[in-house]
């Protein structure tokens, strides 16, 4: 009974989450406490910021500059491969490359993929963006080549020094996260405004799935195969090149097929910064004139090219059989027979309309649409806003109005709230679920805050509470530092903006992709219908999803949150259906034997076993949405993304590397802390 | 066997430690020990190391088929590793054919194995993307051999461990006891001199696994090459070896002919191991009878025992005997006697 009157030793008693909750709770009861009397506990003060951002600057620019020349010059001599694909794409007539693109699709699948292969480009043709789309082609087919390239001898360069190995993942790591944005206002700087900027983006941020699959391609070869290539007496090299690639060779091609992707949707990206007359640009220059009809035409030629791409390099990594080469060519001599057949005659592809009276009969319907629906849409978008996102943003005390809820909020209504919330945790607590109770208590606070106007030291103790239960000392450690970068170089307030719109994004996909993932587990039938919705999703480039959304919404940031929970909730809905189906037959087989009810086996045995799988899947989905907020900062959305996609339009190279840098913090951390408690689960289960 | 020549392979005193900077804490544990490999191993457990392989030695004669035998983990792929220069012996010296290989470097290496090594595997190891032809060529291409001739040569081979009719299939279209074929095939394509098996049957089916046995006798027959032989299995071991070498915790505790190992265990790790065994099937007459020029002359009642016959033959012949009986050699000539209680006595060792 002694010990139970010394706080310290009931303290020391509880499980780490608990001890970790405790803290926050108490940090945060402080800052709310004390903040009337010390201001500075609430919002950093601007007078302790150092300008980092000024700093990084400087620096970088200071470099760039240094390396100016050689760069002009690499532009230069990229210009020519570029150029040369450019030029040879459009002067060759579409038949041709319409053959090509079946012939090639014979052979590695044969009628179906052909068939894809010559509707996809048919498509192309009709929608009379032939020329703009072949201009994307080129940059695509330059800059892969040369990621495979640069890629591949990464991987190959982590696999033979092992002393590297950790370095680059790391740097591979970091690469993947920051955003793509970010990586185009040095470039910008460094080379110019022009496509080659498009391009080199393009080979940089496709290098590294290429480098990542090669690296752990290598790394699954059958240590039985590689020691059978040393006894068979090769060279280092001839063990490599004859033996452990071609081994290797289907991660291999899945990194391809993923470097392709990566290059298409950085393209795309790049068109932003324009000067170059490709598809990508066409979707950005009607959805500024509000042209939805066209402008969705333009994006389903960008989803018809990665579908196509996707498929076609997906195929090279699964194991397929040979189809007849005669047919290959019999296409191809088609085409040329096409082409020549009918030279004098062959339409000039721009003159292709078919598709064009679609395009306005649907942005008249749309317009009509919007119009007729116009007070519907508005409800929806304002009723999220003002009771879902707002408060979230702001906190209930300085969202609820008379307004919009009808009545002001007092003071009176947060001790109300404050009280119940309490009530709730003592009831938990009392139940030995402190955790539990404690982290409603947070959610209260955090409720009633806001998460833009929550104290620093409260966010600081939180996330460094939080790293510690998942990774122990040094993650925690690491998070802290990390994140006080953040807060002292100035960019604290954006990150907060950027980490509500993406937490209420990750919150929304994990509850409804959630739940679509135990449906999909239970109902094949619902799986048949939600698979290619996901596949879809997954190859559509994250820009696409940008029209939709604006089509029905305007710009702001309930567009933003509907485009990011359309692309992030596909990781949670696959890894959490993947996770419950994966549970071992034997597993299920004994639950059933002891009489479980099938409800009782989904909670007690299948959810806890697909647990880490489907935190991972968690993870995949917050990576996910970090990605497409920064591409939403086109659409209006404040905080870090708008931040780095300012910086590009006025060349800020110090304020787009700051912000990228953060925005790939807040990645990071999250990436970790999830890891972490995956690692966990994982190692609690024995797996 | 002959003395004069030197052992296809020596091993003398040879670690193999994993964990960084082993080098150096192996030295440390030796001096620390005054030499004692149990105590240096001790030490070097402690220090979070992992002696796989503990002061082992032996010598391999020209043509001998020696079977390291031992519980998984107990560190034979680790020892056999270390011969093959696959792992950087810790300490020790190993020798083939007199060549001192810790010290060969790599491109001596690359010769030795192009020339003198063969080694297969007990998952095989067959490059997923080359046919049975290539696989089994592949040694050849590496050297530079031109196409038809390495694929004229890998006929051969395919044809003398029975695949004819499969060159053209890839691996994955073998069942497990055709691949280890083709592993084994692979190994023979350069005529090497010493062979390496890593468990080459462990992967397969009781039956297959057999077969496999006999067929791998009947090249050995032909080819009479050194064999270094691993398995967990003793009546593997017992039916393929000249002489075993039994392997636990990194330490070999007895190394002897199959009737040694059968008959006189060196300790009780060992004749858990040979308790299943029916050991009257292994042991032969020789390793019981008492040599020497005071045999009984041949009686009427002469059992006709012969020194290669096993106990379980020669004790059918003398059940109702009570009297030492003669034992004759293949020529007929008596060489020794042995008493018929002690064929009984033999086939009971483990039990006393
Ligand atoms: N590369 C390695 N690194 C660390 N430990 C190893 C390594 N290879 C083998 N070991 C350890 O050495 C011991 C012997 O392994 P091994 O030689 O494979 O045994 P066996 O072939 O007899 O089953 C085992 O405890 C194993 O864990
Ligand atoms: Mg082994």
């Amino acid at each position: 009974m002694t010990t139970r009157s010394d706080p310290v030793a009931i303290f020391r008693h509880q499980t780490p989450g608990a001890q970790a909750a405790l803290l926050t709770v108490l940090v945060g009861a402080l800052c709310l406490a004390l903040e009337p009397v010390a201001p500075w506990l609430g919002a950093w003060p601007t007078a302790w910021t150092l300008p980092a951002t000024d700093w990084v600057g400087t620096v970088t620019e200071a470099v760039l500059q240094a390396i100016k020349p050689v760069a002009r010059w690499f532009s230069r001599l990229l210009s020519y491969p570029m150029n040369g694909a450019d030029w040879l794409l459009n002067i060759t007539p579409w038949p041709i490359v319409l053959g090509v693109t079946t012939a090639v699709g014979w052979l590695l699948g044969g009628v179906p993929m052909a068939l894809l292969g010559f509707l996809g480009l048919s498509f192309v043709l009709a929608s009379g963006y032939w020329s703009e789309s072949m201009n994307t082609l080129a940059l695509v087919a330059v800059s892969v080549p040369v990621a495979l390239v640069v890629g591949g001898a990464i991987g190959i360069l982590a696999n033979e020094v092992p002393r590297i190995k950790t370095a680059v993942d790391a740097v591979l790591d970091v690469m993947q996260t920051v955003p793509t944005f970010a990586y185009l206002t040095p470039l910008l700087l460094l080379f110019g405004f022009g496509p080659v900027v498009g391009l080199i983006a393009s080979a940089i941020y496709a290098a590294p799935p290429m480098a990542r699959n090669v690296i752990l391609g290598l790394e699954r070869v059958d240590p039985d195969i590689k020691e059978a290539a040393i006894m068979s007496g090769g060279t280092r090299w001839q063990q490599l090149f004859q033996v452990e690639l071609p081994s290797a060779s289907t991660q291999i091609m899945v990194g391809v097929n993923q470097s392709l992707m990566a290059a298409l949707s950085m393209v795309i990206i790049a068109a932003v910064i324009g000067g170059f007359d490709d598809i990508g640009w066409e979707v950005l220059l009607t959805m500024r004139k509000a042209q939805f009809g066209q402008s969705l035409l333009a994006g389903l030629v960008i989803v018809v090219f990665a579908v196509v791409i996707d498929r076609m390099s997906g195929a090279m990594a699964t194991e397929r059989k040979k189809h007849d080469t005669r047919v290959f060519y019999g296409l191809l001599l088609v085409s040329v027979a096409v082409t020549l057949l009918f030279w004098a005659r062959l339409p000039n592809p721009a003159e292709f309309t078919a598709l064009a009276p679609v395009a306005d009969h649907v942005d008249q319907a749309l317009t009509t649409f919007t119009v007729a629906n116009g007070a519907t849409l508005d409800a929806i978008k304002n009723g999220a806003m003002f009771y879902g996102l707002l408060p979230l943003r702001i906190g209930l005390d300085q969202a609820v109005l008379p307004f919009t809820w009808g009545f002001a909020w007092t003071a009176g209504m947060s001790a109300a709230l404050f009280a119940a919330g309490a009530g709730l945790c003592l009831v938990l607590a009392w139940r030995g679920r402190l955790t539990s109770g404690l982290m409603v208590m947070i959610g209260v606070g955090v409720l009633e805050t806001g998460i833009t106007n929550l104290p620093w030291p409260f966010v600081l103790t939180g996330a460094g509470a939080l790293a510690w239960v998942a990774g122990g000392r040094r993650l925690a450690l690491t998070v802290l530092v990390l994140l006080s970068t953040i807060l002292v170089s100035g960019l604290w307030d954006r990150a907060l903006l950027s980490l509500y719109l993406s937490g209420a994004s990750v919150f929304a996909c994990t509850v409804v992709g959630g739940a679509t993932g135990v449906l999909c587990a239970v109902s094949p039938l619902a799986w048949r219908v939600v698979r290619p919705i996901c596949d879809m999703l997954q190859t559509i480039p994250l820009f696409v999803f940008l029209i939709p959304v604006l089509m029905f919404f305007q710009i702001g940031e309930f567009s933003a949150f509907l485009a990011i929970c359309a692309y992030a909730i596909v990781p949670m809905i696959r890894y959490t259906r993947h996770g419950l189906v994966s549970t071992p037959p034997d597993l299920i087989e004994a639950a059933t034997a002891t009489g479980a009810t099938p409800w009782q086996i989904m909670r007690d045995v299948r959810t806890p076993y697909a647990a880490p799988t489907i935190l991972l899947g968690l993870n995949q989905t917050i990576l996910y949405g970090f990605a497409m907020l920064v591409i939403a900062a086109l659409i209006g959305t404040t905080g870090l993304g708008q931040s780095i996609y300012l910086a590009l339009g006025q060349a800020d190279v110090g304020l787009g590397l700051s912000a990228g840098a953060a925005m790939a913090i807040l990645a990071l951390i999250a990436d970790r802390i999830v890891q972490g408690f995956a690692e966990e689960r994982r190692q609690a289960l024995g797996l | 066997m002959t003395d004069a020549k030197t052992p296809a392979i020596t091993c003398r005193n040879v670690w193999q430690v994993f964990g960084s900077g082993a080098k150096q804490a192996l030295s440390t544990a030796l001096s620390g020990s005054g030499n004692d490999p149990q105590g240096a191993a001790d030490q070097l457990l402690k220090g979070g190391f992992i002696p796989a392989v503990q002061d082992v030695s032996f010598d391999v004669a020209e043509g001998e088929l020696f079977v390291i035998m031992g519980l998984s983990g107990s560190g034979k792929s680790t020892l056999i590793r270390a011969i093959s220069r696959l792992l950087q012996a810790t300490a020790g010296e190993i020798r083939i054919e007199g060549e001192d290989i810790v010290a060969a470097g790599k491109q001596r290496m690359i010769e030795l194995r192009r020339n003198t090594l063969g080694m297969v595997f007990q998952h095989f190891g067959l490059f997923p993307h080359m046919t049975v032809a290539e696989n089994v060529a592949y040694p050849l291409r590496v050297q530079g051999i031109g196409r038809s001739q390495r694929m004229a040569k890998a006929q051969e081979v395919i044809d003398l461990v029975g695949l004819g009719g499969r060159e053209e299939n890839f691996p994955r279209e073998l069942s497990g006891g055709q691949r280890q074929r083709v592993g084994i095939a692979r190994s023979l394509v350069t005529d090497c001199k010493v062979w390496f098996l890593d468990e080459p049957f462990s992967a397969l089916d009781p039956l297959i696994r057999r077969q496999l046995q006999d067929e791998f006798l009947q090249i050995q027959a032909k080819l009479k090459t050194t064999i270094v032989f691993i398995t967990h299995d003793i009546n593997e071991a017992l039916k393929l070896a000249d002489r075993i070498a039994i392997m636990r915790d990194g330490r070999i505790v007895q190394i002897g002919t199959p009737a040694d190992i059968v008959l006189r265990p060196a300790d009780d790790y060992v004749r858990e191991f040979s308790k299943d065994v029916a050991k009257g099937q292994h042991a032969h007459v020789r390793s019981v009878m008492q040599s020497g020029p005071d045999a009984p002359v041949a009686g009427p009642d002469d059992p006709g025992l012969k020194t290669g016959m096993t106990l379980d033959a020669a004790l059918a012949r003398c059940m109702s005997l009570y009297e030492p009986v003669p034992v004759h050699d293949d020529s007929g000539a008596i060489v020794g006697t042995v008493h018929p209680a002690d064929l009984a006595a033999a086939l009971q060792a483990d039990e006393t």
